[in-house]
């Protein structure tokens, strides 16, 4: 009887649960559906590269540097809003040229930029200087260096960038080739690969052949133990930059006449588009490329041949050289506190540790070391030996890797070495005169 | 026969199984139709929906050029009232929208820009049909800014006289505002394509992922995945109708609505996609919670039918029970009722024995009764039959001695006394008995002794004198004349330091008994038969007494017998051993005995009340009595007895004789009576019963009631001559005195 009673109470208890939770349901005319932006979106707007897109590949780069960017907006709650641009084709504005547009116009708060960017802008005033942020005490002194400009941080990269030639090493052991130290024995290589149906030696396109040039060019001054009064001697005029220069555009030159690279189709072709199929397909055992390059699918992250990245040739043997790119704010960023605070959280050792791991390359942090591809050893081994040559100083008066790329292009498009030479010295002589 | 019924239940099931598939599939049928439906539905009102959003952005586009259109002819006309337009143009500040200004004088190439810079068309291609607000646009570019951007001309004319044209510089990125911050949850993709050069100028902020193809309309194809030849050439078909292409393609695994939309006659184009996912999150969301819904009363119905199937099991559990005890409950009946017709079997067996056994020396008593009658005159033949008429009697008496042993022993009723005794006084019993009816059959009764360590126990004597002597004289019964008997006494390995263990061998070289026969031996009612044990009499009962009283005591009883060699019983028994080691013969026993064996004392002249119901019997009684000289008066129930002892002088009687079973008052509730009595002799007069309730118990009620001796019918005159003379010539004296 007792027991009866419980379950009819359960049961009453249970139904008014569920007319409670039916009520509950029910739509209330009172409530306001109309969805309201609560105060304006924290937006940090951020211009980079990107190359087009293969759905198949993984850029690992650029996925680390969306990792660290993740972190900074979910810490900061701002969102990063991406402008992106990609050359068409040659006959397009190249990215530097749209970058150095975008930062006098000032379209955006942040920017990757390029070594010759950063010179440029940072000489024209149009970089915030970031020696303010709490990241920049952790920085390795040469990026530091490669980055200020009138005594103003102008850039820190996320990496620090090495370029080295990628070789195929099965190829040079088929034809017993020992890895190449000089331009000699560089171009003896090629002479014997070119004897042995390979019409074209080195893939190159029309951005990174200046590699070479810089490595003859500079190797002796950075590695000779007098690199601060070389430059003092260029800066004055003492020096001048043509005679550094030639011996990598004569080098360069010979390469041209003898076929073991492909001027017009270099002159046209951007950032790997020209040889990476070639190099992938074994059909050509040298390039040129970027650290990352080593570790991303969208490049040379997964051959079918063992590859090796080795230094440029030079007097001193392989040498890396390491221009620097990096983020840099503009001076009259929009968001510009925003964009300050951001980069202060993708610069921090964190993110570094995150972008190192993920893309397993060189850190701009003394406090972030990681391991590296295999093949990107050799070259690895060269930086920590402090042997290597900078792509970009913003010591020097004359900015280095922009210049020299768009000589090397001339030199490509048919003009000679003494007319580069000449380039060269007008170039100093403007710089002089400023 | 299980098999039958499993496969009668498996027949019975599947159908039951069928149904509820048939209803399941049903059910699956309607709810996937049901599903199907709404996304059906929901897919065509969110197409409807895509593509009014669609047509939104493209009115909101298309809204903006006319104004900015309509803007720049107003600037057009105030420009050619100008006297100095040129000053106009470089005082001018770019805004968001319109970022360069600029002004070729007619008939001139070139003119000059809100920036400073000489302009010239060169390099900026317009094409006749590319008009907005019906100015002609050129193609887009990326400007001075790095930003994608497209220039209108406009004539300045006044008065109907061309002055020159007003190029105004837009960029796209002044369109983003307008737009909205993504939509389909940001999850759409969506860029603005310049539809001559097929770039994509700009991508709305808030519009999908970053790595979805963003340089021109070959990256957008090799970023989703758009390879098909017909679909490629389809798009490319509607591109160059300037009609829109709305289309399922999946991208990156994931299926997507993809679109290309005209805005503006086909200046430019919408493209991108919206994932079906995105599209037809409600319908999912629905079909979601039909599914839930369903799983839900799945669920419930598969419960339900675990919970009827435990239930039907548990049912049949309940009957399966209730019909093995029913099954049980009808064995043990069957088992009963074949155990009682066996026992009635038996008994009808054991009645015809009986009637046989019986009749036999009833037969004998009758026929020499008559024959005694015929030669009364004879005193030798009288004698012959008289003794002959006794043996008759006495064997008809053991045979319902032994019945009413059984019958005892059957009702539980038999109680074992413990009482010290000497096994040497038990041998030497057994041997004054046995060893004169084996000498009479000229037989060897051999007694042996072995490793026996204590000779007094504890323990019922007379009922291991009982066994003993029935297995002893069926040894000596059933062994032929010359023949051995053997009784063996062995000591055993005690189990217990207070009993000894005996092994009793009774063994003969007799007969024999047939195998099949000692599988009953100790079965009530049995008796062994052939043509020569037939001739010795026996109740049958004998062996089964001898068992039932071994398992009394806790010992056991076995039989090894060939046919023509002889049997042997083996007994194994244990008593309490006896704290006395030495004891002196018993006077009071010796004197018992003396007493009994006093012989047999005369009657003569003493007077008797006997209260006996039975005419015969009274008889009987009185004649002995006649015979013996003394005198008896007989009444017919204890009343009378009562009242005749009442009436009598003290001393008139020496002693009352009372049968127990009487009409009117029986035996116990006279002796009671006159115990009660209030006169001197009535507590001291002898009263001696006389009845055919045999039983020990019955002896008890007896003395309980106050008589004096419990005698047991049909009465040996010896012994009651006997009796009478303890009790009443040891009384006299003491009277006497």
């Amino acid at each position: 009887m007792k027991s009866g009673k419980r379950a009819y109470t359960k049961a009453a208890v249970c139904l008014a649960g569920i007319v409670t939770c039916l009520a509950a349901c029910g739509l209330d005319p009172n409530v306001n559906l109309a969805s309201t932006n609560e105060g304006e979106d924290r937006i940090v707007n951020f211009y980079s590269p990107m190359e087009k897109t293969d759905p198949d590949a993984e850029n690992v780069a650029r996925s680390a540097a969306d990792k660290t960017i993740r972190m900074a907006e979910e810490a900061l709650g701002v969102t990063v809003n991406y402008i992106t641009y990609t050359a068409e084709s040659y006959q397009d504005k190249s990215y530097d040229d749209v970058a150095l547009d975008r930062v006098r116009n000032d379209m955006d708060d942040l920017y990757l930029l390029n070594p010759d960017t950063i010179r440029t802008l940072g000489e024209e005033g149009r970089l915030k200087d970031l020696s303010g942020l709490e990241c920049v005490k952790n920085l390795r002194d040469v990026v530091k260096t490669a980055n200020t400009i009138d005594g103003k941080l102008v850039a820190i990269p996320q990496e620090v960038v090495a370029y080295g030639l990628f070789v195929n090493k099965d190829m040079f052991d088929r034809y017993e080739l020992e890895l190449p130290e000089t331009p000699e024995e560089f171009l003896e290589c090629c002479r014997v690969f070119q004897e042995n149906g390979i019409e074209t030696p080195v893939g190159a396109n029309r951005w990174w052949l200046e590699t070479f040039v810089l490595a003859q060019a500079y190797a002796d001054l950075y590695n000779g133990g007098n690199t601060e009064a070389e430059i003092r001697a260029l800066n004055s005029g003492e020096k001048k930059y043509s005679d550094y220069m030639r011996p990598g555009f004569e080098f360069l030159q010979e390469m041209i006449d003898r076929g073991y690279v492909d001027a017009a189709k270099a002159y046209v072709s951007e950032a790997m588009e020209g040889e990476r199929e070639d190099f992938l397909a074994q059909k050509t055992p040298i390039v040129m490329a970027y650290w990352g390059a080593a570790n991303t699918d969208t490049a040379y992250g997964n051959t079918d041949f063992e590859m090796l990245v080795v230094g440029f040739p030079s007097s001193r043997g392989q040498m890396p050289v390491m221009p620097m790119t990096g983020y840099a704010v503009g001076i009259n960023a929009e968001h510009e506190e925003d964009a300050m605070r951001l980069l202060d959280v993708i610069l921090s050792d964190e993110a570094f540790r995150i972008y190192a791991e993920t893309n397993r390359v060189i850190s701009p942090s003394v406090n972030v070391e990681v391991d590296c591809v295999p093949a990107l050893k050799p070259l690895k081994d060269r930086i920590e030996e402090n042997v290597y040559v900078l792509g970009s100083n913003a010591g020097m008066e004359v900015e280095q890797w922009g210049n020299t790329c768009l000589i090397v292009r001339e030199l490509l498009n048919g003009t000679t070495v003494e007319e580069c030479m000449a380039e060269f010295d007008r170039l100093q002589e403007e710089a002089l005169s400023k | 026969m299980k098999k039958e019924k499993s496969e009668y239940k498996t027949e019975k099931r599947l159908p039951l199984f069928l149904s509820i598939i048939l209803v399941f599939c049903i059910l699956g049928g309607v709810v996937f139709s049901v599903s199907r439906k709404i996304v059906r539905e929901m897919s065509e009102a969110a197409i409807q929906n895509l593509n009014e959003n669609l047509n939104l952005i493209k009115s909101t586009i298309e809204s903006i050029w006319s104004k900015d259109a309509e803007f720049q002819k107003l600037m057009a006309l105030e420009i050619a009232g100008m006297e100095n337009p040129q000053e106009y143009v470089l005082s001018y500040q770019r805004n968001e929208t319109m970022v360069k200004l600029s002004l070729i004088p007619a008939g001139e190439q070139e003119g000059i820009s809100s920036t400073g810079e000489v302009f010239s068309e060169e390099g900026m291609e317009f094409v006749p049909s590319r008009v907005m607000g019906g100015l002609e646009v050129s193609r887009s570019y990326v400007n001075y800014m790095g930003t994608w951007a497209y220039t209108v001309k406009c004539p300045v004319e006044k008065d109907g006289v061309e002055k020159g044209t007003l190029y105004v510089e837009y960029t796209y990125d002044s369109l983003d505002k307008a737009l909205p911050d993504g939509f389909y949850n940001k999850q759409a993709m969506l860029y603005i394509m310049d539809a001559e050069t097929e770039r994509f100028v700009l991508k709305p902020k808030g519009m999908g992922a970053r790595s979805a193809g963003h340089v021109n309309l070959e990256d957008f194809y090799r970023a989703n995945s758009i390879h098909e030849e017909a679909l490629r050439a389809r798009i490319e078909d509607s591109l160059k109708d300037k009609q829109d292409i709305m289309f399922y393609h999946d991208i990156r695994g994931k299926s997507a609505l993809n679109f290309i939309w005209m805005v503006n006659d086909g200046t430019v184009c919408l493209v991108g996609y919206v994932p079906t996912e995105s599209i037809q999150k409600e319908a999912k969301t629905v079909n979601v919670n039909i599914l839930v819904v369903v799983a839900v009363m799945t669920s419930a119905f598969f419960l339900c039918c675990v919970l009827y199937y435990f239930n039907q099991r548990q049912q049949r559990n309940i009957l399966r029970e209730r019909e093995e005890e029913r099954e049980r409950h009808n064995k043990e009946l069957t088992d009963a009722l074949h155990a009682a017709q066996l026992a009635s079997n038996a008994k009808t067996m054991f009645l015809s024995n009986m009637s046989h056994d019986i009749r036999t020396p009833m037969n004998a008593v009758i026929g020499f009764t008559t024959l005694l009658a015929r030669d009364a005159e004879n005193p030798d033949k009288v004698r012959d039959y008289t003794k002959k008429i006794m043996a008759s009697g006495q064997h008809l008496l053991s045979l319902i001695n032994d019945i009413l042993e059984v019958s005892k022993i059957e009702s539980g009723k038999v109680v074992l006394n413990r009482e010290e005794f000497a096994l040497k006084d038990l041998i030497a019993s057994l041997d004054a008995i046995i060893r004169p009816m084996a000498g009479a059959k000229g037989q060897e009764f051999h007694v042996e002794i072995e490793d026996i360590k204590h000779e007094f126990l504890v323990g019922d004597e007379t009922r291991i004198n009982q066994i003993l002597i029935n297995l002893l004289s069926n040894a000596v019964k059933y062994t032929p004349d010359g023949g051995n008997v053997w009784l063996r006494f062995i000591g055993l390995k005690q189990h217990s330091s207070q009993f000894e263990r005996i092994r009793i061998e009774v063994e003969d070289d007799g007969y024999g008994m047939t195998q099949e026969y000692l599988k009953t031996i100790f079965d009530v009612f049995t008796r062994a038969e052939n043509s020569t044990t037939n001739k010795v009499q026996g109740t049958g009962l004998g062996m089964a007494i001898t068992k039932n009283i071994v398992e009394l005591m806790g010992g056991t009883i076995e039989v090894f017998s060939q046919v023509d060699e002889g049997s042997l019983f083996r007994v194994e028994v244990e008593f309490a051993i006896s704290d006395r080691k030495v004891e002196e013969p018993s006077g009071e026993k010796d004197g018992k005995k003396s007493a009994l064996e006093a012989g047999i004392s005369s009657l003569e002249g003493l007077n008797f009340l006997a209260a006996e119901d039975n005419e015969i019997n009274a008889e009987i009684l009185s004649e002995i009595f006649s015979m013996e000289g003394a005198g008896c008066e007989i009444v017919e129930n204890g009343k009378l007895a009562l009242e005749r002892f009442m009436a009598s002088a003290e001393g008139e009687f020496d002693a009352i004789l009372m049968d127990v079973q009487m009409p009117v008052m029986n035996g116990y509730d006279a002796t009671r009576a006159i115990r009660a009595l209030d006169r001197a002799d009535a507590g001291r007069i002898p009263i001696i019963a006389m009845t055919a309730n045999a039983f020990a118990e019955d002896e008890k009620e007896a003395l309980k009631a106050g008589m004096n001796i419990h005698l047991a019918k049909p009465v040996d005159i010896d012994l009651l001559k006997n009796v009478i003379s303890q009790c009443v010539r040891g009384r006299v004296p003491d009277e006497k005195e």
